[in-house]
């Protein structure tokens, strides 16, 4: 007996599995990271969406307003007008519809307005002077950004007030004038010398140049576009920016009771907004059909439910003077789908001609820049200044952006212009590259977050709810803004909806779902966690059960 | 939403479960939450190879290995043992997988829950033999391929939550890894809920038994709970009803489709489970 007792131990457990080596099983390996969300990548302005939506979640509004102005330093402007792309790439929108970030936007600006939040004094004051042409989105995006790295900057512009477009062009009721005017101030506010109502041209070019040491051109576009078939009749025949100019400045161009507008973009539906304001009837007529016109969708549905009669797909071939008015000879047209991208061409449809008659008529087809007495001083190519990848005009120091040296004509992708000239002008005056562009360039390499790598067990549905807007009969009365900014309450929903792709809020459930406890939480790593190598079997959970795709994988090679 | 899951750190890394194991995972929640005064009861099955190679442990407990007929019945043993020696704070749990429970270990755990042991008692839910290469048990479902049901088997699975439910016993709950805090806070209950044995029957897909990629377990429980398959409650004292996660409208399909074992199916073999599931439900919902 007592020899059989002996061969048996008296602790059969010596020792945990946790000195066992289970890593070695796998061939690849979970690695936290950051991933660049689809909206930052949309975003004309580069804006850190994520970021900034998760601190209003947080109710860390200045917080997600300086993060807004590292970027943009006009949210409650660009909160209403721009065009948002963001939008269109969210990854929510395949889901319950995208986060309302424009609305956000508008949120947080506003709020900002509210409170009186200032922007910081430049850390540094340099000797070097910057002239700036031209106060709209591009040049007021410029100025701001080279105060910021403490540039001195003299902002010029031709009209009394600073703003560009959005002063002169957008309609009170899109955007209200003390919006701008509040947003632009911060910016003057910063130490920018501003000299308004002075119109400089190319003559004046080699004088700035001797008292500054770089230039940055931003005047815009104002040459309107014409078609030959309408008259030249200044009675009958409005330009469409000289039109919402005139209703800006508060003493609107005389209109006959039967307005067509003709355009398919947003001026287009702003002209005929206006007009409708302005108790005059409104036709417009697009060549594209409505769901490639240039228009946001939602700014032709708003004109439409006012009561704007909107005739798409279709053109003005002919007109006819008849006593007072004029008669449209018009005609439905399908765009030649063969043609190379950015050229229209109508294809008549035979049959389908009908007629209109215009008391006004209003061209909204696009304008052009002004450039007749710059094209001695600075290459001009397809009617606009040409600039190269980093802004630079052909002369030295001379630099350029927004409308007049770009097609794409949306004031977010002007600001977002603005910004990244003033990072060159910044580098060839001497300084270094910013270090977040030199960041963002590494971080690109990353795919975006897709839907696929979304697990939408962890976000339960919820609608996307827009800003409410005034009812169409009682908004189209006046031009009071039509769209109410979001409460409180609607600010928070959204921002909750907000999927944070690839941006991790350490929700812990990467530790949670792993089998092995491979995964620990560390307060040391930037990414917060870390993956013990000697544990991970490769499995994958953590990737699976990450909400919002900020985890990735490795493989290993043994 | 982010879990908040409490977990004492008793259930080791270095295990030899397969990559991304379900019943790893739910032995974690387990094991992390009774904590260090508790004794566990093993019978072969996965959860042996789990609980570590001899001489090593992966539970930092005391871990008995009966046999696989035996485990209420040991456990009721050791709980005895344990008062008789004047300790009453002592948890011993069995932890036995679905042959453990619904066929071979079901004479001793009827017995043990008639007695009304002082012990909890959970079934690791796989659905067949999975440790010995997938052979069917009482708790593989209709239609489900395993090498012993090579076309499907062709009757139901056992409802082993509704049988235990039916013996009165204080505390009775089905559970599944996809939902870890649920789990957890079934646990916690069962441990609160003293003098009478405590059920818990969890869902844990096998990776390998089942056909689905290693990343898969978590999402594949939830989809058993969202079509209705295996709806989360718990029951007290084999009247009180309280639905956790129930069916959330999606069809069975998005969840038959995902799986190896399911991909014989023929449109009506998964209409036919879709009524089954349905049939369930309905006779289950009127009891919440």
């Amino acid at each position: 007996m007592a020899g059989i007792e002996s061969r048996v131990p008296s602790i059969w457990t010596t020792g945990w599995t946790d000195i066992l080596n289970t890593g070695t099983w796998r061939n690849a390996i979970a690695v936290h990271q950051k991933r660049p969300a689809p909206c930052h990548g949309g975003c004309p302005v580069d804006g850190e969406i994520p970021v900034w939506v998760q601190q209003v979640r947080n109710e860390d509004f200045k917080a997600a307003w300086e993060t807004l102005v590292e970027n943009n330093p006009l949210p409650a402007v660009i909160g209403r007008t721009c065009h948002r792309p963001c939008e269109g790439v969210c990854n929510r929108a395949e889901y319950d519809g995208a986060v309302s970030i424009n609305a956000l936007e508008q949120y947080v600006g506003d709020l900002a307005i509210r409170k009186g939040w200032v922007f910081p004094v430049p850390p540094i004051e340099l000797d070097q002077h910057v002239a700036v042409i031209g106060g709209g989105p591009a040049g007021l995006s410029c100025a701001y950004q080279l105060r910021r790295k403490g540039f001195r900057v003299t902002l010029f512009d031709a009209n009394p007030e600073l703003g560009g477009v959005l002063r002169y062009g957008v309609p009170e009721y899109r955007l209200p004038k003390k919006t701008v005017a509040a947003e632009t101030r911060r910016i003057v506010d910063l130490g920018v010398n501003v000299i308004s109502g002075q119109k400089l041209t190319g003559k004046d070019l080699g004088k700035i140049e001797q008292e500054y040491s770089a230039i940055f051109i931003a005047f815009g576009a104002h040459r309107p576009k014409s078609l030959p078939q309408f008259p030249d009749d200044a009675d009958r025949v409005l330009d469409g920016i000289a039109f919402l100019r005139s209703v800006r400045l508060g003493s609107p161009a005389e209109l006959g009771q039967k307005v067509v507008v003709i355009g398919g973009g947003s001026v287009a539906m702003d002209v005929a907004g206006s007009a409708l304001r302005l108790g005059r009837q409104a036709e417009i007529i697009a060549l594209e059909g409505r769901e490639v016109m240039p228009a946001p969708e939602d700014e032709i549905e708003d004109v439409v439910a006012e009561g704007v009669r909107l005739i798409d797909g279709a053109m003005v071939k002919t007109v006819e003077a008849i006593s007072k008015s004029l008669r449209l000879h018009c005609i439905k047209v399908k765009l030649d789908p063969d043609t190379p991208i950015g050229v229209i061409r109508p294809l008549e449809v035979s049959g389908t001609e009908f007629t209109l008659e215009a008391d006004t008529v209003i061209l909204a087809v696009g304008q052009d820049p002004e450039l007749a007495d710059w094209e001695d001083q600075v290459r001009v190519a397809k009617g606009m200044v040409e600039i190269d990848a980093d802004y630079r005009t052909s002369r030295q120091g001379i630099f350029a952006a927004g409308d007049v040296a770009s097609a794409e004509r949306f004031v977010s992708t002007a600001v977002g212009e603005g910004r990244k000239a003033a990072n060159s002008i910044a580098q060839y005056l001497g300084q270094p590259p910013a270090l977040r562009d030199v960041t963002a360039i590494g971080a690109a390499q990353e795919p975006d977050v897709a839907f696929a790598d979304i697990n939408t067990f962890y976000f339960p549905p919820r609608d996307r709810s827009e800003r409410d807007k005034v009812a169409a009969e009682v908004r189209k009365a006046s031009f009071a803004e039509i769209r109410l900014g979001l409460t409180d309450e609607q600010a928070l929903v959204q921002a909750t909806r907000c999927f944070s792709c690839g941006a991790c809020l350490e929700c812990d459930n990467c530790v949670y779902f792993c089998p092995d406890m491979a995964i620990v939480k560390d307060s040391t790593s930037p990414l917060y966690y870390k993956v013990l190598e000697q544990y991970c079997k490769g499995c994958g959970c953590c990737l699976e059960e990450c909400p919002r795709g900020a985890m990735g994988v490795r493989e290993e090679t043994k | 939403m982010s879990y908040q899951i409490d977990e004492q750190k008793i259930f080791n890394s270095g295990h030899a479960a397969c990559p991304g194991c379900s019943e790893a995972l739910a032995i974690r929640f387990i094991i992390n939450t009774l904590g260090s005064d508790a004794i566990a009861v093993v019978p072969p099955s996965c959860i042996a190879i789990i609980s570590g190679p001899q001489p090593l442990s992966s539970m930092r407990i005391p871990v008995y290995q009966t046999t696989l007929e035996a485990s209420a019945a040991s456990a009721a043993g050791i709980k005895r043992a344990l008062l008789s020696k004047g300790n009453d704070h002592t948890n011993v749990v069995a932890i036995a997988g679905d042959g453990g429970t619904y066929d071979i270990g079901f004479q001793a755990l009827s017995a043990a829950a008639e007695r009304n042991e002082d012990i909890i008692y959970i079934c690791l839910d796989n659905e067949g033999y999975m440790n010995t290469g997938s052979q069917k048990s009482s708790a593989t479902p209709s239609r489900a391929y395993t090498t012993s049901t090579p076309a499907g088997k062709l009757t139901p699975k056992k409802n082993m939550a509704a049988i235990m439910a039916a013996h009165n016993i204080p505390y009775m709950a089905t559970a599944t890894t996809g939902y870890p805090d649920d789990l957890a806070r079934k646990v916690a209950r069962a441990m609160k809920i003293k003098g009478g044995l405590r059920f818990i029957v969890v869902l844990t897909p096998c990776l390998t038994g089942w056909g689905i990629p290693d990343n898969a377990g978590p999402k594949v429980s939830r989809l058993a709970v969202e079509s209705g398959v295996f709806p989360l409650y718990e029951v007290e004292n084999g009247q009180s009803y309280t639905l956790n996660y129930g069916p959330k409208g999606l069809p069975v399909a998005d969840y038959v489709t995902r799986q190896k074992r399911y991909r014989h199916l023929s449109a009506e073999d998964i209409e036919f489970i879709q009524k089954e599931v349905d049939q369930n439900w309905e006779r289950l919902q009127v009891k919440f």
